[in-house]
């Protein structure tokens, strides 16, 4: 029996851990104001469509970061379209988060390979 | 800073929420044209292009949604759109939530009322300091408490005097008693009233801890002479009466005809069950004579209120038995105490008192009835969320979370529970106030039962619990649901699986099993209190009024004057067009309440316990005809038997049979008086010393109350008995019409008599043999309403039931009744199991019924607790309404019309 709430897995995608999205959106603004496509289009091209982006998660964590500050949005005029988007920056705030979530995050990942190094002999 | 920030957030939130959804949405928009744009480059054509860009972004109104709680102040908003939605979707089915609402409060209602009685009279702490050391000391004869006085059990003044004396148990211990006496407040236009007074000694108060609001309590001297002629009020009387005059100590009040000076007031702090009899809170307290200077002769006097503190650290059975040690030399010194021994009892059970074992019944039959509704809550709600499984599916397939969906049963659940519980609350306090009202008198104790909150949270809880796990239940099961088996399914209704059917059918049989247990107590109950009410008095109750009078000894200082005022009084009643007769005596059933020892000739007695007693009044000539008790033998009082003539007596059938089982009474004269050998001196009220002659025998009448069959009774004169005719009198009158339109006429003719003398306590006999069954009719009442309330419940159960199960089965049915089943078949078919659920739960509930008997058999009159005619009408009755029940939704199997039934979806 299908649960009607989980959406479909589709294999070779992986999810992404918890609060690990926060933080690759605020490395992506990093480099400059971006709207929601550009963002989702940067984290799959960056890792070779590995990490694929939902909106369903895109849009609430933006918004969610931009109430706590984090983010500033902004409705502007594309450069290569004729279109507007709403575009998010990071702001100071946004800047001392993206730290401590990249220390926490090496913390982390040094842990796992502390654990997962290779079996001595295997 | 922060604030500000705060408030802009504030602002940002809820004033910008519209522009934020628009602006969410072309968000959106802008997205999906990018996608769209990005698609159309790698080369599909537009509308594709479009459609590919959609379905990559997903559910934009479940993004939007989120989005959308990202910004709001989630949980208030959330729960306002819960409220709202639960609200709207009660509102159309309003006879779910209508049936539903009531169960609840039946059960709530019922609840919060008894267990707020049981709380106020059981469990809340006395107004006492230290209130579990305080004491009440009772004398029993041979064991039993000792009955006839206005403190039943009361002692005697020299034995407590005695036990304070020789025991260590104790930090202090006071007798006292009470009077109904004329008090008037010294102002002449005020009628003098019969009020409460209470004659105490200083450590009456000094026991129960309380202090004057202002003033003094008496002093040594004024105790010891007995008449200080000081009074202490009540605050109550002082504000009624007084308007709180801070300059009240000093004012003169008349008791009795003699003024006493006011020295304190005291707060209203004994509550009125601590009274005797019942007759309200005592109002002025005046100096009780010490028992120090009371002669010898006086041990047997007894019926004295007694309260003792004991010492801390010293357990009630210690006191006990110290006490019965002291008791036990008693009896052997003095004649009068043999057989008499002592018990004692906290004050906190004299509380709870005769209602105690119908507080446990009650208690019993409102957990019934909680199950009941308990039972029939999940029913409900399982019926309904099996009928909206569909409705569920819908919402889930249109997007609606999980999550969403369980909050709504939930919010739906909570509004229900607590529209419960308001109109239970309601029910809980209309019960109360009107148990209260119609007891005034009999049950002092329930006056002051308020709402128990800790209750009412208690019985909450326990109806929240039951309706979030069968509401929720559902829903977890409902939300699971394969959405497109419940989409593809037939019928308007969602089926239920057999499994839950099951349960259903399982909760209406214990229903059905609980109220029929409900229904054999209030059954059993009625029929135990017909034979009571219906018992023979031995005279003609109909037309018989009853008043009280007292006759002050400051103005009637001598038996003479009593019996002119008595007999012009009487002659004047008489004279009254609407009177057929009237009489003034002391005795009239149920109850007589002065016991007299007798010295029989021929019948010598050395142990107290071999005394011939009787029950023993005094009354005028008009006696034995105004009450219309039968003369057997002999004659009856005449006008001739006077003052100075030979002293003359009654005795009735019973008397006879005991005392002369084989001789000829009449004729015979007997001595009313204790035996010489128990040295009882007359006086202090409680015994005569007179010979009589027996010249008639009457029929018995009750007078040991009416569950009891009637004591030998002996009746004299009171003109003829100078030592027991006192100021306390009873006229009872025999109407021609309404006894009650009587009173305005009996008290002109008192006030034209005396106008200080009061009118009291008027009552026609049936009220009196009311009054004497009012604890079995309070209860008996509210059994009654709980069975009716609980075999309520259990019919909307069965019939919900059945209704669902004829509205499931309809294409079933359809499908017999058009392959030819005839319509008595079909209807058989839905019948059979509404019975199979009502036999199974009578079945239960006979054996249920059975093993309670324990709560009910202390409480029956002359009526087994396993009454075999209740016991087999009782489940006939069930079984009769049930059937009813299941045939009105039964029924609609007949109007199927096997064609539309069968086209219909």
């Amino acid at each position: 029996m299908a649960t009607i709430m989980t959406p479909k897995k589709t294999p070779g995608r992986t999810e992404l851990l918890q609060g690990t999205l926060d933080m690759l959106i605020l490395r992506t603004l990093l480099f400059g104001p971006a709207h929601g496509h550009q963002i989702a289009k940067h984290i799959q091209r960056t890792t070779d469509d590995v990490l694929q982006v939902e909106h369903g998660s895109l849009y609430p964590a933006l918004h969610r970061m931009e109430r706590k500050g984090w983010i500033a949005a902004k409705w502007e005029m594309a450069k290569d379209r004729n279109r507007e988007f709403k575009y998010y920056r990071l702001t100071p705030a946004g800047k001392k988060q993206l730290v401590r979530e990249e220390s926490r995050w090496k913390q982390l990942a040094a842990a796992v390979a502390t654990v997962m190094r290779p079996v001595p002999g295997g | 800073m922060r604030f500000r920030n705060w408030l802009r957030a504030l602002h940002t939130r809820v004033w910008r929420r519209r522009n934020r959804d628009g602006e969410l949405e072309r968000e959106f928009e802008a997205h999906l044209a990018l996608e769209a744009e990005e698609q159309r480059e790698s080369g599909l054509p537009l509308e594709e292009a479009r459609y590919a860009a959609r379905r990559a972004f997903g559910n934009t109104t479940l993004i939007q949604e989120d989005v959308r709680e990202v910004w709001s102040i989630v949980w208030l908003e959330r729960f306002a759109r819960d409220v709202k939605y639960a609200a709207r979707s009660l509102r159309k089915s309003p006879g779910f939530a209508g049936v539903a609402i009531l169960t609840l409060a039946l059960g709530i209602g019922a609840n919060t009322a008894i267990f707020s009685a049981i709380n106020a009279l059981m469990l809340q702490p006395l107004p006492f300091s230290a209130a579990d050391q305080l004491v009440r000391i009772n004398s029993t004869i041979n064991g039993v408490p000792i009955t006839g006085f206005a403190y039943p059990g009361g002692p005697s003044l020299l034995d407590v005097r005695d036990f304070a004396a020789n025991s260590h148990s104790f930090q202090e211990m006071v007798v006292y008693d009470t009077w109904r006496k004329n008090v008037s407040f010294g102002d002449s236009t005020t009628k003098p009233e019969q009020m409460q007074v209470g004659l105490v000694l200083s450590a009456y108060f000094e026991v129960l801890d309380i202090r004057p609001i202002m003033g003094r309590l008496f002093t040594e001297e004024e105790n010891q002479e007995g008449k200080g002629y000081v009074a202490l009020i009540s605050e109550q009387l002082w504000r009624n009466r007084f308007g709180g005059d801070k300059a009240i100590l000093g004012r003169k009040i008349v008791i009795n005809a003699e003024p006493y000076t006011i020295i304190a007031v005291m707060p209203d702090v004994i509550p009125e069950w601590m009274e005797p009899g019942h007759v309200g809170a005592t109002e002025v307290w005046t100096p009780f004579p010490s028992p120090d200077q009371l002669p010898e002769s006086s041990r047997g006097a007894r019926g004295f209120g007694a309260l003792a503190r004991i010492k801390p650290g010293v357990r009630l059975e210690q006191a006990q038995a110290e006490l019965a040690t002291i008791a036990a030399a008693l009896a052997a010194a003095h004649p009068a105490d043999q057989g008499v021994g002592v018990s004692l009892t906290t004050v906190a059970d004299a509380r709870v008192g005769t209602l105690r074992p119908m507080l446990f019944l009650l208690m019993g039959a409102v957990g019934l009835i909680l199950l009941i509704a308990c039972g029939n809550l999940a029913n409900l709600l399982l019926a309904r969320n099996s009928a909206r499984q569909r409705e569920l599916a819908v919402r889930a397939a249109l997007g609606a979370g999980r999550a969403g969906l369980i909050r709504q049963l939930l919010a739906e659940t909570l509004l229900l529970s607590l529209a419960g519980a308001a109109v239970g609350v309601g029910l809980a306090r209309l019960g109360l106030a009107s148990v209260a009202r119609m007891h005034p008198e009999e049950f002092p104790q329930l006056g002051s039962v308020g709402i128990d909150w800790r209750v009412l949270t208690f019985t909450l809880s326990v109806s929240l619990i039951t309706s979030l796990l069968f509401g929720l239940a559902p829903a977890f099961m409902g939300t699971r649901l394969n959405l497109v088996d419940a989409l593809k399914q037939g019928g308007r209704y969602g089926t239920s699986g057999p499994g839950s059917q099951r349960f259903r059918n399982v909760l209406v049989a214990t229903e059905m099993a609980l109220s029929l247990m409900l229904l054999v107590g209030a059954s059993l109950l009625v029929r135990s209190i017909l034979r009571l009410q219906g018992q023979n008095l031995g005279i003609r109750q109909d037309h018989l009024l009853r008043g009280q009078i007292y006759l002050p000894p400051v103005r009637y200082p001598n038996p003479g004057t009593i019996t002119r005022f008595c007999d012009e009084f009487s002659a004047r009643i008489r004279a009254l067009p609407g009177a057929r007769d009237a009489t003034v005596t002391t005795i009239y059933p149920p109850y007589n309440g002065w016991t007299q020892m007798l010295d029989i000739p021929g019948r010598p007695a050395i142990r107290i316990q071999d005394v011939p007693s009787a029950q023993f009044g005094v009354a005028d000539y008009h006696f034995v005809r105004t009450l219309g008790i039968p003369l057997f033998r002999g004659k009856d009082f005449s006008e001739s038997d006077g003052v100075n003539s030979p002293s003359v007596a009654l005795i009735s059938d019973e008397f006879q049979k005991r005392y002369f089982p084989t001789q000829d009474p009449i004729g015979r004269t007997i001595h009313i008086g204790p035996p010489q050998f128990l040295h009882i001196g007359p006086g202090e009220g409680v015994t005569d010393s007179a010979d009589v002659t027996i010249i008639g025998v009457i029929g018995d009448f009750k007078n040991v109350g009416l569950a009891l069959s009637p004591e030998p009774q002996i009746t004299v004169l009171y003109s003829q008995h100078p030592l027991v005719n006192y100021g306390f009198k009873d006229i009872v009158i025999r109407t021609a019409s309404d006894p009650r339109t009587l009173v305005p006429e009996v008290r002109d003719q008192l006030r034209q008599l005396d106008s200080d003398i009061p009118f009291s306590a008027v009552r026609t006999m049936d009220e009196l043999v009311e009054r004497q069954t009012g604890g079995q009719r309070f209860t008996t009442v509210l059994l009654i309403l709980f069975a009716a309330a609980g075999l309520a419940l259990a019919i909307v159960g069965i019939y919900g039931v059945i209704s669902l199960l004829v509205a499931q089965r309809q294409q079933e049915l359809a499908v017999r009744l058009a392959l030819g089943a005839s319509q008595a078949n079909v209807l058989w078919l839905v019948l059979k199991q509404g019975l199979k659920m009502a036999t199974t739960g009578a079945a239960i509930g006979l054996c249920g019924a059975f093993a309670a008997q324990k709560f009910t058999s202390g409480l029956l009159f002359g009526i087994s607790p396993v009454d075999p005619l209740t016991f087999a009408g009782a489940p006939i009755f069930l079984l009769t309404v049930a059937a009813v029940a299941c045939a009105i939704p039964g029924a609609r199997v007949l109007r199927i019309d096997p064609a539309r039934a069968l086209r219909q979806d």
